[in-house]
């Protein structure tokens, strides 16, 4: 049953990955972040629920997931307002916008 | 087949798939990218119902496991932000189901209600303040190098999958090793007894860590424009001679402290 949480894991990341590399949109490119976290999470309470050693039920995962989903609040925060910030300075959500390192 | 070779399959049909079907293509590659992604969904719930052999709750969690995968497909695909955003609480609601499953009964309800509820409301209102009217912007329609972004994100999940579920790591001595037994009762007790002995230093370092995110958010959000009457904009931001003219009329004697 590990095994099946680890792939479906597998699964929520990896999309959560190219859609990260893929799409311009700099609000669409941190709700793929956001996929990602839900992959680890998913990933990490299936370690937890069936460890490696195959004793009980462990809760360390749980925790990690606990402290991750502070981390991702925390993330989107910063992420949202730095968004808004940029799309002040340029009018346009485009992460193409930002992609030279001269001020404009 | 074996697992390995079907997540092989999974990777490489679904690649294709996602990398068809990410917007910025003529129709007829995108449906056919969406034939190859149902495809590829169909062999990676196949690839689970295999893996997973869990007895009673194998339906619940390939249902779920379905919804979650066709979630985060339609969040990638989509073209409008706001479409991934709803596709996102979806996946976020078939994940919390996921760990409701794997008997973690208090994260379920505590990502769902801080994930759904808190960040993906804050995720929505940021898109609805940054519409723009009129047909999608070019940075919506387009997707930015799609086959080079499947081929790396499918190339990590074939490898993954390959070497994961290859029989020395699933096989029969593994699998019988990993036999469990039903957990103590009290899920919210024994996460809570966790957080407050072995790890209250990581406690206590995430809430400064909150509080400093929320100071930082509003610090950054919070730089106004000066309304001049000759702006064009109300969004844009003062120019360099506008705040280097404020900054000496205003601290007269603050230059060179």
């Amino acid at each position: 049953m590990l095994v099946g949480y680890v792939v479906v894991a597998a699964l929520l990341f990896t999309i959560g990955l190219v859609g990260f590399v893929t799409r311009r949109n700099l609000i669409t490119i941190f709700l793929c972040t956001e996929l990602m976290f839900q992959g680890i999470v998913v990933n990490v309470v299936g370690f937890a629920r069936y460890p490696l050693s195959g004793g009980p039920p462990t809760y360390d995962g749980h925790v990690f997931a606990l402290f991750l989903l502070a981390i991702a609040a925390a993330e989107a925060a910063i992420a949202l307002a730095l968004v808004v910030l940029l799309y002040r300075y340029r009018g346009t959500l485009d992460a193409n916008a930002w992609k030279l390192l001269k001020e404009s | 087949m074996t697992p390995a070779l079907l997540s092989l399959a999974v990777a490489i049909l679904g690649g294709a798939g996602l990398a068809l079907a990410l917007p910025g293509k003529a129709r007829p590659l995108i449906y056919a990218g969406y034939t190859l992604l149902a495809g590829a969904g169909a062999m990676a719930l196949m690839l689970l119902a295999e893996v997973a052999g869990g007895g009673s709750q194998i339906v619940y969690f390939v249902i779920l496991s379905a919804i979650g995968i066709f979630g985060a497909l339609a969040m990638v695909v989509h073209p409008k932000p706001v479409y991934s955003a709803l596709f996102f609480i979806l996946v976020v609601v078939a994940t919390t189901g996921l760990l409701l499953l794997a008997e973690a009964e208090f994260l379920f309800a505590a990502v769902l209600i801080i994930y759904a509820g808190a960040i993906l409301v804050t995720y929505v209102f940021v898109i609805m303040l940054a519409q723009q009217p009129g047909d999608l912007p070019r940075y919506d329609t387009d997707a930015r190098a799609p086959f080079l972004g499947a081929l790396a994100g499918f190339t990590i999940l074939g490898i993954l999958g390959t070497r994961l579920l290859s029989d020395d790591v699933l096989g029969d001595e593994a699998m019988a090793a990993a036999q469990v037994e039903s957990g103590p009762p009290g899920n919210a007790t024994l996460v809570g007894l966790e957080l407050m002995t072995t790890y209250v230093i990581g406690l206590q370092l995430t809430a400064v860590l909150l509080l400093a995110a929320m100071v930082g958010a509003i610090a950054i959000a919070r730089r106004r424009p000066e309304r001049e009457a000759h702006e064009a904009s109300p969004f844009a931001l003062p120019t360099d001679s506008n705040e280097s003219t404020e900054s000496t009329e205003s601290n007269p004697n603050a230059g060179g402290a």
